[in-house]
């Protein structure tokens, strides 16, 4: 095998490296920035930080499932549902639960919807994609049914304080993330998902309960899709059937981006992190610059892109690396 | 298992189909009218296009979610050059090779670069967005009549969309049973590794299936345009979604080797085109057509995977 | 068409190896081979499971190459780049695993990369390809329409259907490797008789089988191989079955076995920890019972498809059965399950290790680690000690001698063969199992790691834990274990006390009646 040249040698170091992502945030930033200042100021950020937390709550289920080599296209269905239901309960004429409850409420369901996706996935040996593709739309139709396509108004204080006081969201959120993380990388559980995620037989045969822990993948994706309802349908003071309906491309683009590859086995919250970062910061830089939508889309499709080469990239290199 | 029973698992979205005509039959004679059922052909005309697009995809074990996004930048195009006054003809022929560009755009990653179709397909989904976006710069594009001419002209009492998917299936189905390349793509689902060693060009073969992915999806916006007359910023949205599920309704696998286009993704397509179409013509609440439809999905999927079992 | 016999008195070589040698990971596989096919005659390659036939295989039919050596194929010098070469020069294949898709009917499988069309036209002119099809299964003597999805075909129509492929590709020299062991006895006959047929046309065959009355019936000459080395060559009438026998599996004795060590527990009268009663499943195996006790090796011999490891892994609960029990230290198992059997204290390396023994991605840490996890934390979310692991980890590489440059976090794809195998020994060593079945646990390693896996297995039993081996190289066996049971066709036919240990017999046990020189 010929050594690598040292261009390739950078090249790969780059590749492999953890950081890759957040740099090139950083690097964006620093372009952005001297063209429109307000990137830095303190209310974007506050934006920015603001916009972020739902789709990073999301993107952490979405990466669990990943590790296991699945997908689940349900979440923004969850979203919607999550969110007409709980605000039905907390109006007067559906019941006038107070917030906790109906926080609760929402965090059952997702984690249901998540629950019924896993059994037909494990139980009935249906390709992920499939599933959770029948589930998005059985879910987001029943949410529009429900509602009539109307959205809710009128909620109370008390929870949208949740979604719209940033530092209760950011306490949620940093909450469930560190749970994932701990999860992922200090318990049983966690390397049993990793395990699922690379060879679901090897991990069979070593005594891991694979269908357990494919189940418990998608109810936590579930639970995250409802607990991101939470703070979204809070910040936007509105419970609507459509809600996050354009949010899947851009959770999955995210988790990919980041290094959580879509064949299983790898994958961390922080990379997750720092794709989702990226992506916000790219639209919010790109909003600022004025830039119409279409840019912003083809932006993120161009980085898409740029990611899946990164991924080939990474797998390459991998298998060359010398032992 | 016995012959028979083969037979009649094979046959499950046949039946199925029938099913639903004769339940839909049931609930409103005019379901079963001519007019209608040239109706669902209609509708479904634009669906199944794309979805024959997918079920070439499919087969070799790939997936193209660019599809939607494809019609909607091939209509802008058009559109935006209908306004401009360019004559129609024009506008479709570069409708097509901008279809096909795309497809060569997700061809090149695919099978060159090699990087997973999921994520390719994806980046060129959001692609093809922005720019339909900024071609038609946000707004609704209304077309001139000669294009809804398109949608409309009869001819033998089906509408030209009709005429143009049964021309595509017709193609399609020769392709993938009566071409080398067609039985090879089947060779290569099966099992990439083991058609390279047997000496079949895979790397040719998936070049050209995301092409003619691509091809159908400008073909479907064509048909599109043609019905509707006009390009909303939604034009095409979430269509890549059908087109799978009519794919897979139809008896063609996610992991590759197996499908057809006839009799299966025609099936496939007609199936949830009818799904709908009887539920407008029962008067049924239209909150439950996309339930229902999910629901059909799911037991076909469910069929196709107990059939797989049992082979 | 196959070629017309040449007239000629003296034949000429139509194949002919020299001094070929092959190597993976520094051990030697194929050393100095050398010998001839003559044109038109069929030539027996026997040898046991591990001589290196597969390898030789692979090196004719172009999927590896020779480190050094020369091929000749009709007088030309052959060195085929990948397996369309090795067609183009005339050389077919009939595989075990079969090269055909399931999916496509036969005509389509034999034509896939060459369909006839008609001039300048993309399609395939169905009926001439079904005529050329149908005359091909005529000479195979196949009669079913071409048309037919392969799918639906049973091992020795898919055989033939392969031998059509063959002929279609005008093969001067067809390779036969294992052609019998899925084949039923009307079918195994209609094969020999086409195989007549394809000699008398002038074929030049190359026949691979442990059925070794086959070969005494079908071959003109023999070549025994065993351990990459050619031991003996020349005509079959040369050889007697007890002759050929001892040939494969002679061998020099080195010190390849650790000395035993004293059994503190012994074999007889040790507190039994597997039972297996009456074990049954239709087709794989037929009313087999067993016991393994404390400080026990128990090794089981047998041919490929005899049922050990189908066995194994109904014991496991990776396969199921339908009459019989299995009992673990004396407590009947009802729910078996590799997550209940482990609970119990058994082990099981499985046979591939590829697929099922590593997470070939993982680190080989997280592999060392990943039997053990419920012993470092509590399931599924009590907190894990990274320290207790990591020094688990530590102390199980240096009992398996794991090499000590790779690192913990390497993924164990980049590690050698010998390097994995102990990576999976040490996963189910962490658990200090009290069963430990380990299905053929030295495949393809090298003579020292090998050394150094015998001495664990040993050191286990020693430790009180009952082991069955089980393994298709004979000597391992008998240097290893204290008690050998044969297993042919699903059934156990012999039992041999170490005082008994003797080659042969193993070895006729497993090849059974297949040794009689049928008339």
């Amino acid at each position: 095998m010929k050594p690598l040249s040292k261009a390739n040698n950078l090249l790969l170091r780059w590749t492999q490296s953890e950081y890759l992502v957040l740099g090139l945030t950083i690097l964006l930033v620093l372009a952005v920035a001297p063209f429109t200042p307000e990137l830095i100021s303190t209310g974007n950020l506050r934006n920015i930080l603001s916009y972020m937390l739902p789709l990073f709550i999301i993107a952490t289920g979405m990466t669990l499932v990943m590790i296991t080599g699945g997908i689940d296209l349900s979440v923004t269905s969850i979203i919607a549902l999550t969110s007409v239901i709980g605000a039905r309960l907390m109006s007067h004429d559906g019941g006038g639960l107070p917030s906790s409850g109906a926080v609760l409420v929402m965090l059952t369901l997702g984690a249901s919807v998540g629950a019924l996706n896993g059994a037909a996935i494990t139980m009935l040996q249906l390709p992920a994609f499939i599933v959770t593709l029948a589930s998005m739309m059985f879910v987001s139709g029943f949410a529009v049914w429900l509602t009539q396509s109307k959205n809710i108004y009128g909620l109370p204080e008390s929870f949208l304080a949740l979604g719209q006081r940033l530092p209760i969201a950011l306490a949620l959120t940093a909450a469930l993330a560190l749970a994932a993380h701990l999860i992922l990388h200090r318990t049983v559980a966690g390397r049993w998902l990793y395990a699922v995620g690379i060879n679901p037989t090897a991990a069979h045969i070593s005594g891991a309960p694979v269908r357990t822990i494919t189940v418990s993948a998608y109810v936590a994706s579930g639970f995250c899709a409802a607990l991101a309802s939470v703070l979204l349908t809070g910040r936007l003071e509105t419970a609507s059937p459509v809600l996050g309906r354009e949010l899947l491309l851009d959770i999955i683009g995210a988790t990919a981006l980041g290094g959580t590859s879509l064949f299983g086995g790898r994958g961390k919250i922080a990379w997750t992190l720092f794709g989702v970062l990226f992506l916000t910061v790219l639209d919010n830089a790109l909003n600022l610059l004025n830039l119409s939508q279409f840019s912003i889309t083809l932006t993120k499709g161009l980085v898409i892109l740029l990611a899946a080469v990164l991924d080939a990239l990474r797998v390459r290199f991998h298998i060359h690396t010398p032992a | 298992m016995n012959r028979f029973h083969q037979r009649l698992i094979e046959l499950a979205p046949l039946l199925l189909f029938v099913a639903m005509l004769a339940f839909f039959g049931a609930q409103s004679p005019k379901f079963l009218e001519p007019r209608n059922l040239a109706n669902i052909v209609a509708q479904a005309s634009s669906t199944g296009i794309l979805a024959v697009g997918m079920t070439f995809v499919l087969l070799t074990a790939g997936v193209d979610l660019s599809v939607g996004a494809i019609m909607f930048v091939a209509a802008a195009v058009a559109g935006k050059m209908a306004t401009a006054g360019q004559p129609m003809p024009f506008a479709l022929v570069v409708m097509l090779c901008l279809s096909l560009t795309f497809g060569g755009v997700n061809a090149f990653f695919t099978a060159q670069v090699r990087v997973a179709p999921f994520i390719v397909t994806l980046g060129t989904l959001f692609i093809g967005r922005g720019l339909g976006l900024r071609i038609t710069e946000t707004r609704a594009l209304n077309l001139p009549d000669s294009f809804l001419m398109l949608g409309s002209a009869r001819f033998l009492g089906l509408p030209l969309p009709a005429w143009l998917f049964a021309c595509v299936l017709v193609l399609a189905h020769v392709v993938l049973t009566r071409t080398p390349i067609g039985r090879q793509i089947f060779a290569l689902g099966h099992d990439s590794e083991k058609a390279k060693k047997a000496g079949i060009p895979t790397t040719r073969i998936l070049v050209v299936v995301y092409l003619i992915s691509g091809l159908c999806a400008g073909l479907a916006a064509v048909v599109t345009l043609g019905q509707l007359g006009a390009v909303s910023p939604k034009f095409g949205e979430q269509k890549e979604f059908a087109a799978i599920a009519a794919a897979v309704l139809g008896g063609t696998s996610l992991f590759g080797g197996r499908g057809s286009v006839l009799p299966g993704t025609l099936l496939g397509t007609l199936l949830i085109q009818t799904i709908e179409n009887g539920l407008v013509v029962m008067n049924a609440n239209p909150y439950i057509y996309p339930m229902a439809t999910a629901t059909v999905i799911f037991a076909a999927v469910l069929l196709e995977s107990l059939r797989r079992r049992i082979h | 068409m196959p070629p017309t016999p040449t007239p000629s008195t003296a034949s000429k070589e139509l194949l002919s190896l020299r001094d070929v040698e092959k190597a993976f990971f520094g051990v030697r596989v194929l050393k100095g081979v050398s010998f001839n096919v003559l044109e038109g005659g069929m030539l027996g390659l026997v040898g046991e499971n591990g001589a290196g036939k597969s390898t030789l295989v692979n090196i004719l039919g172009g999927n590896l190459k020779p480190d050094s050596g020369t091929i000749h194929f009709a007088n030309a010098l052959y060195a085929p780049r990948n397996p369309q070469d090795a067609a183009h020069c005339g050389l077919a294949f009939i595989h075990q695993e079969l090269n055909l898709f399931p999916n496509l009917s036969i005509a389509e499988n034999i034509f896939l990369t060459r369909f006839p069309c008609a001039s300048r036209s993309p399609f395939i002119r169905r009926s001439l390809m079904h005529e050329r099809t149908t005359a091909l299964l005529r000479q195979v003597g196949l009669d079913i329409p071409p048309d037919r999805i392969v799918q639906g075909l049973s091992s020795g129509e898919r055989q033939l259907v392969e031998i059509a492929k063959a002929l279609s590709l005008e093969a001067r020299l067809i390779v036969f490797d294992e052609p019998t062991t899925s084949l039923s006895e009307r079918e195994t006959a209609r094969l020999f008789n086409l195989i007549a047929q394809l000699r008398a046309a002038g074929l030049t065959l190359v026949y691979i089988s442990h059925t070794l009355s086959h070969v005494f019936q079908l071959c003109d000459d023999l070549v025994v191989l065993r351990d990459g080395e050619v031991v003996a060559s020349g005509a079959t009438s040369s050889f007697t079955p007890d002759k050929l026998v001892s040939l494969m599996v002679g061998r020099t004795l080195t010190n390849l076995f650790p000395q035993p060590k004293p059994n503190t527990v012994g074999s007889q009268g040790g507190v039994p920890v597997l039972e297996v009663r009456d074990v049954s499943q239709p087709g794989v195996v037929n009313q087999v019972s067993l016991t393994l006790h404390q400080g026990e090796i128990l090794g089981l011999a047998g041919l490929m498809g005899s049922g050990r490891s189908e066995l194994a892994r109904m014991i496991f609960g990776l396969a199921p059965f339908q009459q019989g029990a299995v009992r673990v230290s004396g407590e009947v198992i009802h729910q078996l399950s590799p997550r209940n059997q482990i609970r119990r204290g058994m082990a099981f390396l499985t046979e591939d290790r590829h697929r099922e023994g590593l997470c070939l991605d993982g680190s080989v840490a997280d592999n060392l680690a990943l039997v053990t996890l419920p012993q470092h934390g509590q399931p599924p979310l009590g907190w894990l000690s990274l320290e207790s692991v990591r020094a688990a980890v530590s102390r199980i590489r240096s009992v398996v001698r794991l090499d000590t440059k790779a690192n913990d976090t390497q993924p164990v794809r980049t590690l050698s063969g010998g390097n994995q195998q102990k990576v999976v020994l040490g996963k189910w060593l962490l658990s200090q199992p009290k069963v430990l079945v380990l299905d053929e646990p030295t495949r393809g390693i090298d003579v020292g790691a090998k050394f150094e896996i015998y001495t664990l297995i040993q050191d286990h039993a020693a430790q009180g834990a009952g082991v069955l081996v089980i393994s298709s190289e004979i000597e391992e066996l008998i240097g290893l274990c204290d008690r050998i049971l044969v297993m042919r066709q699903g059934r156990l036919v012999d039992d041999l006390p170490r005082a008994e240990f003797n080659r042969e017999r193993i070895l006729s046990a497993a090849l059974g009646s297949s040794l009689e020189v049928t008339a």
